[in-house]
């Protein structure tokens, strides 16, 4: 062909490189991270022993699940507020569910298995509950997980009574078993968030992710299946909630409906995804910078406890946290727009 | 009845009918393009022109008619299904993602896969799809610097460019253009004029929809004037000036007849 459309291409300034890396969200935070652990090892040195660098992943491993399935929902511009909830219910069900197995002196990793499986079907259940109202009813995604996670914290507390379900001793024991640092508990959590991050980030399921929240109509016309996606979105982050139930149960070899309602785990989630630089628009985020947020939010809450700060404090300071990372993404998209 | 009819139309829309609710959309529209032709549609808002094009899209279902492509009937049940016949449609503003690559934009819905079994596991080609969508654009006379940078970096008229080039760069038998040139100068208008030239050139069916009547009448063959969801008028464009044209589509001239 021999037309050019050179008229209608005006090239854009490229920022300087100093910028980018500067504005760069994932980078800030990895200094961000290091610098809060230097910080509070130089206030107290038992910070660095290898049991609390052990507590840390534990408590990392607890968070990271709901927060990167926040990230696929957000990425695909809704939100996901039952994340908590459906882990105490999938918790507090499976745990009922599979006393009988430990009454029974079952194998300890058939019990699990069982429990695990049983904790993912549960969550699928609460994320199909939210899909369903979201893609049939046509409810926004806040008011859908709004009622599931309603549902779910209520269901959890009628069928536990308000008291943990089950005890299961053998769960707790191997809840602690590792190398090193790294529990098996946890090392599987490392996994499910590895592949997790592939997914987003290098399948065509993860582009579509991001096309259907960028620009839901332009998903659509280009034949992109988005109804069936975000039913699957909100799927899979219900199952990641569900596991998030079951790697509780195991560390205190019980169910309980406290469980991610009481510490607002979904908010917590949000608050990852967010200072890790995803936009609550849809379209922008990445798995780096969710580790990375949960990774900081991690290392704060325990960091202050460890230097004596009162636990009630935290809460300010993970606001805070929010708030710098909030702004820093609005100023880099400020800097990056084409005028 | 002129020479067009004898050869069978690449696109055919036979007795179209589309509800929005109680609203009629569309009442009874048929069309007919051919290969190598530039259609104009036209008409006021609400005359009905973004319904027929989302009926062509296979965005919206229509609730009677039929959908020829080459003679034979067809029933899209979503966008997918008329891409793969060959029909690329540019919608107004909003077909780009834009916080995507202009890579990942012009691979929207067929991305490329990796070779093997990680291909079959979903794995993109990326590197594969940036550099296929510099040759892709550049193939339809559309240069842009680095294809990496995301949508929402370019400007107005780069948008306009890849979108278009994404159209064109697809079609195989029909492309339909809902108002290319909006937001345009007039340097840039010219060129999209151009693009639609070049395309019916290679053989593509164009369905151009502007409210730019001179855009109109300088760059299609035909124009179709659509009001209040009907055919009203579908003439060669020879027969129209911008004031006729002007009289058809506000229906202001019907009483002295044309």
């Amino acid at each position: 062909m021999s037309t050019s459309v050179d008229a209608l291409v005006t090239t854009v300034k490229s920022q300087s490189r100093v910028r980018r890396v500067v504005t760069n969200q994932q980078f800030v935070l990895f200094v961000v991270l290091i610098a809060l652990i230097l910080f509070f090892a130089s206030r107290n040195s038992l910070f660095f022993r290898v049991g609390e660098f052990s507590n840390l992943f534990t408590d990392f491993s607890g968070l990271v699940l709901i927060a990167l399935a926040e990230t696929y929902v957000i990425v695909a511009g809704g939100i996901d507020l039952a994340v908590g909830s459906t882990a105490a219910v999938s918790g507090v069900v499976a745990a009922g569910w599979i006393q009988p197995l430990v009454n029974h002196g079952v194998n300890q990793a058939v019990i699990l298995l069982v429990g695990t499986l049983a904790c993912a079907v549960v969550g699928a259940l609460a994320g199909g509950l939210s899909a369903l109202l979201i893609t049939a009813f046509d409810l926004v995604p806040f008011v859908a997980t709004l009622v599931t996670y309603s549902v779910g914290a209520g269901l959890a507390l009628v069928i536990s009574h308000g008291a943990p379900v089950g005890y299961n001793p053998g769960a707790i024991y191997w809840s602690a078993s590792g190398i090193g640092m790294i529990t098996w508990l946890v090392a599987i959590v490392l996994v499910v968030a590895v592949v997790l991050g592939v997914v987003l980030h290098l399948t065509v399921y993860g582009r579509y992710n991001f096309a259907i929240g960028s620009n839901e109509f332009a998903a659509r016309a280009a034949g992109i299946a988005v109804r069936r996606h975000l039913i699957s979105v909100y799927v899979l982050a219900g199952v990641l909630a569900g596991l998030t139930g079951m790697f509780f149960y195991i560390r205190s070899g019980s169910g309980a409906a406290t469980t991610g309602v009481t510490n607002s785990a979904n908010l917590v989630a949000i608050a990852a995804v967010v200072i890790g630089g995803a936009s609550l628009t849809g379209g922008v985020g990445r798995w780096a910078g969710t580790m990375l947020g949960a990774a900081v939010l991690t290392v704060v809450s325990d960091g202050l406890i460890f230097i004596n700060v009162p636990p009630t404090w935290i809460q300010v300071v993970v606001g805070a946290l929010i708030a710098v990372a909030a702004l820093l993404q609005s100023f880099r998209r400020r800097s990056r727009r084409v005028p | 009845m002129t020479i067009a009819s004898e050869r069978t139309p690449v696109l055919e829309l036979r007795n179209i009918t589309l509800h929005y609710g109680s609203v009629e959309a569309l009442h009874d529209v048929s069309i007919k393009s051919y290969a190598g032709e530039v259609i104009g549609l036209v008409g006021d808002n609400g005359a009905g022109k973004s319904s027929l094009i989302k009926v062509i899209s296979g965005v919206n279902t229509a609730d009677s008619g039929e959908v020829i492509v080459d003679g034979v009937r067809r029933h899209w049940r979503s966008p997918h299904d008329s891409m793969a016949a060959g029909i690329e449609t540019l919608y107004q503003d909003s077909g780009l993602a834009p916080d995507l690559s202009i890579g990942s934009n012009i691979f929207l819905g067929r991305e490329k896969r990796r070779s093997g079994l990680l291909g079959r596991l979903g794995f993109v080609d990326q590197r594969a799809m940036e550099k296929e969508a510099l040759e892709q654009l550049a193939r339809v006379g559309i240069t842009i610097p680095a294809t990496q940078r995301t949508v929402s970096e370019l400007s107005g008229g780069q948008r306009q460019a890849v979108a278009i080039g994404r159209a064109i760069a697809w079609a195989k038998h029909v492309i339909v253009l809902d108002e290319p040139t909006n937001h345009l100068g007039a340097r840039q208008s010219a060129e999209v004029l151009n693009v639609i030239k070049s395309a019916r050139e290679q053989g593509l069916s164009v369905i151009f929809i502007s409210h730019s009547l001179p855009h109109v009448l300088e760059v299609t063959d035909r124009i179709i004037v659509l009001r209040l969801g009907r055919v009203v008028r579908d003439a060669p464009t020879s027969e129209f000036t911008v004031e006729s044209l002007l009289g058809t589509i506000t229906g202001l001239n019907e009483s002295t007849g044309s």
